[in-house]
């Protein structure tokens, strides 16, 4: 079930400095509050980590508090590719990933992928689902039968042996 | 009334300033089997209604307000009125200033919309300010929702709603694909069910048919397997003797 990642996604494992940038504005934007915000975002970004494997997403972040997420492709409910046109400009997009738990919040939000685009489809293509459903299936029962006509072959392999040898 | 072609210049320079990508990507499915839906016509006037009639709303407290403070103003010194009637034009155009951005917002609104169906998954995308592309495998997919109020039964158009499992509010965050103001909502319902037809362990829970059903060149292979493996006992049976 686990095929290889992709080289480029597999690469991944900090966001994109765009990001602080977008962090700084939305630190501004809280007016009063920035020192805190500014604070809170700044180490977010410094200790966020990705890691992509065959699996899943592992995502991490936070000094105080630290958070720790992990999710397998196949439990992906929903991607939502989302930004607004201060992140368009930084060429920036958020990826929600929602999972089959409660709330309408996103589970994990991956933030600064380098490309957002490839990243939603490669989230995609692991989705459950996105594969045609007869596609796996004829391949398994195909290779079984395979399996099957092997071993007939060796067997029959066998008895040729036995046979000569009898002889 | 906005042509689906046609794109003005204003339209496209707003396009570009906000940096929105004049079309959606496409998910992967099989060849020949994307459909692209968009809102039917009677979503923008529709929009256009609700627009106004918030508007109107805010309009006629405005005048309210007008009256009682002009009344209640009337012995208070020049000065103070001249404030007051300065503050006025202020709200009446930072207001009229707003009615014509979200009035042109329903347009934009109207237009840039996707519903995009494959044969595996469905793609979402909307908004112009904060834009969301939304993307959903038919396995995922719970329940198909239908709805329309009176006033969009007149107009003919509904929304059709996916859910897929977790929890969801009116809000709108995850878990929800909404086809908003479709004017064919009966024939889009239909493809839906279709699709999930198709994955019949969509969603979470049991399927109820056993989806590894052995294939016919198993169970050929597995007799031929069955009888070489006699034909060998046997053999081997009589070589023993």
């Amino acid at each position: 079930m686990s095929a290889p990642i992709p080289e480029a996604i597999a690469q991944i494992t900090r966001p994109r400095e765009e990001l602080l940038k977008y962090y700084i504005l939305r630190a501004i934007a809280t007016m009063f509050a920035f020192p805190i915000t500014m604070l809170v975002l700044y180490f977010r970004y410094h200790t966020m980590r990705y890691r992509f494997d065959s699996e899943g997403i592992h995502m991490k972040w936070g000094i105080i508090m630290r958070h720790e997420i992990m999710l397998n492709y196949s439990r992906i409910q929903d991607i939502q590719l989302r930004s607004n046109f201060i992140e368009r400009w930084l060429g920036l997009a958020r990826i929600e990933i929602q999972t089959a738990s409660g709330g309408s919040d996103s589970d994990m939000t991956l933030e600064g992928i380098p490309d957002h685009d490839a990243m939603r489809e490669f989230l995609y293509s692991r989705m459950r689902g996105a594969h045609h459903p007869h596609e796996q299936a004829t391949s398994s029962t195909d290779s079984l039968a395979g399996i099957l006509t092997e071993v007939a072959q060796e067997l029959k392999a066998i008895r040729v042996a036995m046979e000569q040898r009898n002889a | 009334m906005p042509e689906p072609g046609r794109i003005s210049a204003l339209e496209r320079w707003v396009h570009e300033f906000l940096k929105v990508p004049p079309e959606p990507h496409i998910p992967e499915g099989s060849p020949g089997s994307t459909q692209v839906f968009r809102a039917g016509a009677n979503y923008y006037r529709w929009r256009l209604f609700v627009w106004f009639m918030s508007h109107l709303w805010i309009a006629v407290l405005f005048l309210f307000l007008h009256f009682i403070l002009t009344k209640a103003l009337s012995h208070a010194p020049v000065l103070a009125m001249t404030l007051f009637r300065a503050l006025e034009v202020i709200a009446v155009s930072v207001f009229l200033f707003m009615a014509f951005l979200t009035y042109y917002a329903q347009r934009l609104n109207y237009r840039l919309r996707w519903y995009i169906i494959t044969d595996r998954s469905l793609r979402i995308r909307k908004g112009t300010i904060f834009l969301e592309e939304l993307t959903m495998t038919f396995s995922n997919i719970q329940e198909i929702r239908v709805s329309a109020g009176p006033l969009q039964n007149l107009l003919k158009i509904a929304d059709v709603e996916v859910h897929s499992a977790g929890g969801a509010t009116e809000r709108g965050g995850g878990h929800i694909g909404k086809f908003e103001g479709v004017s064919n909502a009966n024939e889009i319902r239909d493809i839906l069910l279709e699709r999930l037809r198709q994955y019949r362990d969509s969603g979470l829970g049991d399927s109820s048919t056993p989806t590894h059903a052995p294939a016919e060149g198993a169970m050929e292979a597995g007799r031929t397997v069955l009888a070489e493996a006699r034909a060998l006992r046997q053999l081997v049976a009589a070589v023993r003797e």
